[in-house]
């Protein structure tokens, strides 16, 4: 490890057992514009790297920072087990893939616009379609992998839980924001997808960590108003229409599908062999996720060389495709 | 140089610190006490930067010296506690580390490096109180840093 920042005796053994684990290096940088989660800059994604780089907000000093380090270090330890077990893969798009992908959104935005007085400007609705999907793979490149990582925080390094609850309410809070300006603009449908998301995602967390706080109908002022509603109560109101009940009820079924995955042992002493299974375990939700979106041929599990690739080609990847769709009516820029 | 140019040159200093261009922050410093060399802002500073340069030994030396100006200086006891800290002699830095937080119940760091050093000298429980203060404070800049991202 290198590092010139105090840390605690848990982080700094926490470290150190990471090193070990996967015989690897990690050092830690602070950065004034690093994400609020920090970053992970780890040798199974970018082959050059030497050793790990785990990069988090320079003003966090203390516990924040520690809860940082103990998330990314978790990461890379599923990352590193996949890697020595049977191969680290990650969601990625091929030409084909972005094709389906955003084909299937336009044709859902069409239905949308069918029924709204005031209709989207044509080319905001074709640059909305790349952008959407791209939403969609970097949430749903990450999101499965936040339970897992949270989880097994919450019962191995007990001294950071109440740093884990103000970070979770936070990233709660801000996922849920997410989307929200463009409410009117994005198909209801991806809307509400997008949230489901995160509300099975914090209510997952809510219940397993177990922490009230957390449950997004008391955390999330949009969902406030579903707290304490019988079944009954929420189906005969106006809510019914709305997007964020809508949500509910999506979240409700991607929640019990997290449950039926994530029957792990949080607990468990820390080898290759548990960390490659929670590899598998992410990998499952993944695609469980993905068929209930009905997403499944929107993206490809590939090398992360494979993604870091596309993302490079990611210009001439919606190009194709939407040249593909509309055929001559699409001009090149 | 005139000794009223100490201010804006610790502030330039500061910016090197940020922009972690030791180096340059370093020299400013050394002008900045060379200039005037009784006011403890220009040693407590350069401790700061010698921390970041992983120049501990150093850094409490500096320390020493803005305390000897100004036994009172809250900043440079936090500064020789966190290089105490990493250079491992826990007794000395929690004492540096409790006048810290005397001085400035307001210190985040100093709340954290407190609570490291009561851990490693076999006090968890007093550790998890400062661990909770260095918490409280810590979620309290991240509020206002949120603001003020938000608000740009």
């Amino acid at each position: 490890m290198k590092t010139n920042m105090p840390l605690t005796k848990p982080i700094r053994r926490f470290i150190a057992e990471t090193e070990r684990l996967l015989d690897t290096e990690i050092t830690l940088l602070r950065k004034p514009e690093a994400p609020p989660g920090g970053t992970l800059l780890d040798v199974y994604t970018y082959k050059n790297l030497d050793k790990n780089i785990i990069i988090f907000p320079a003003n966090y000093i203390g516990l924040l920072k520690d809860f940082v380090i103990a998330k990314q270090c978790t990461h890379l330890r599923v990352k590193g087990a996949a890697a020595k077990t049977g191969g680290y893969h990650v969601l990625s798009y091929t030409p084909d893939t972005v094709y389906t992908g955003i084909r299937q959104v336009y044709l859902d935005a069409l239905k949308d616009e069918a029924k709204k007085d005031k209709k989207l400007p044509v080319n905001k609705l074709l640059g909305m379609l790349f952008i959407l999907y791209r939403q969609f793979h970097e949430d749903i490149n990450e999101l499965p992998w936040n339970p897992i990582v949270n989880a097994r925080i919450y019962h191995r390094m007990e001294q950071l839980r109440k740093t884990q609850l103000y970070i979770l309410l936070k990233d709660g809070k801000a996922d849920m924001d997410e989307m929200i300006d463009m409410e009117e603009i994005v198909p209801r449908r991806y809307f509400v997808l997008d949230k489901s998301m995160f509300y099975a995602r914090d209510f997952y967390l809510a219940k397993t960590l177990p922490a009230d706080k957390l449950m997004p109908v008391v955390n999330i002022p949009q969902m406030k108003k579903f707290d304490h509603l019988e079944v009954k109560e929420m189906l005969t109101t106006r809510w019914t229409h709305t997007a964020w009940y809508q949500s509910k009820v999506f979240g409700d079924n991607m929640l019990t599908i997290m449950e039926k995955h994530l029957a792990v042992d949080w607990g468990a002493e820390p080898t290759l062999e548990y960390y490659g299974n929670l590899y598998k375990v992410g990998v499952n939700l993944t695609n469980a996720l993905l068929a209930y979106m009905t997403m499944k041929d929107w993206f490809i599990w590939e090398k992360p060389q494979h993604l870091l690739d596309a993302e490079q080609q990611a210009v001439t990847y919606e190009k194709a495709a939407l040249r593909k769709i509309f055929g001559d009516l699409i001009e090149d820029q | 140089m005139p000794v009223s140019e100490v201010p804006r040159i610790l502030k330039r200093a500061e910016q090197y610190v940020k922009q972690t261009k030791f180096k340059e922050a370093l020299a400013l410093y050394d002008q900045a006490i060379r200039l005037e060399p009784k006011n403890p802002e220009g040693w407590s500073q350069r401790a700061g930067a010698k921390i970041e340069m992983e120049r501990y030994a150093e850094a409490v030396t500096d320390c020493d010296q803005a305390l000897l100006l100004n036994p009172n200086h809250s900043d440079a006891w936090a500064r020789k506690a966190l290089a105490l800290s990493q250079l491992e002699q826990f007794v000395p830095a929690l004492a540096a580390a409790i006048r810290a937080t005397t001085l400035n119940a307001n210190d985040a760091t100093a709340w954290y490096v407190k609570g490291i050093c009561l851990e490693e000298t076999g006090k968890s429980e007093e550790a998890e109180i400062a661990y909770a203060k260095s918490l409280e404070l810590e979620i309290l800049l991240d509020i206002k840093a949120e603001k003020d991202r938000v608000g740009r």
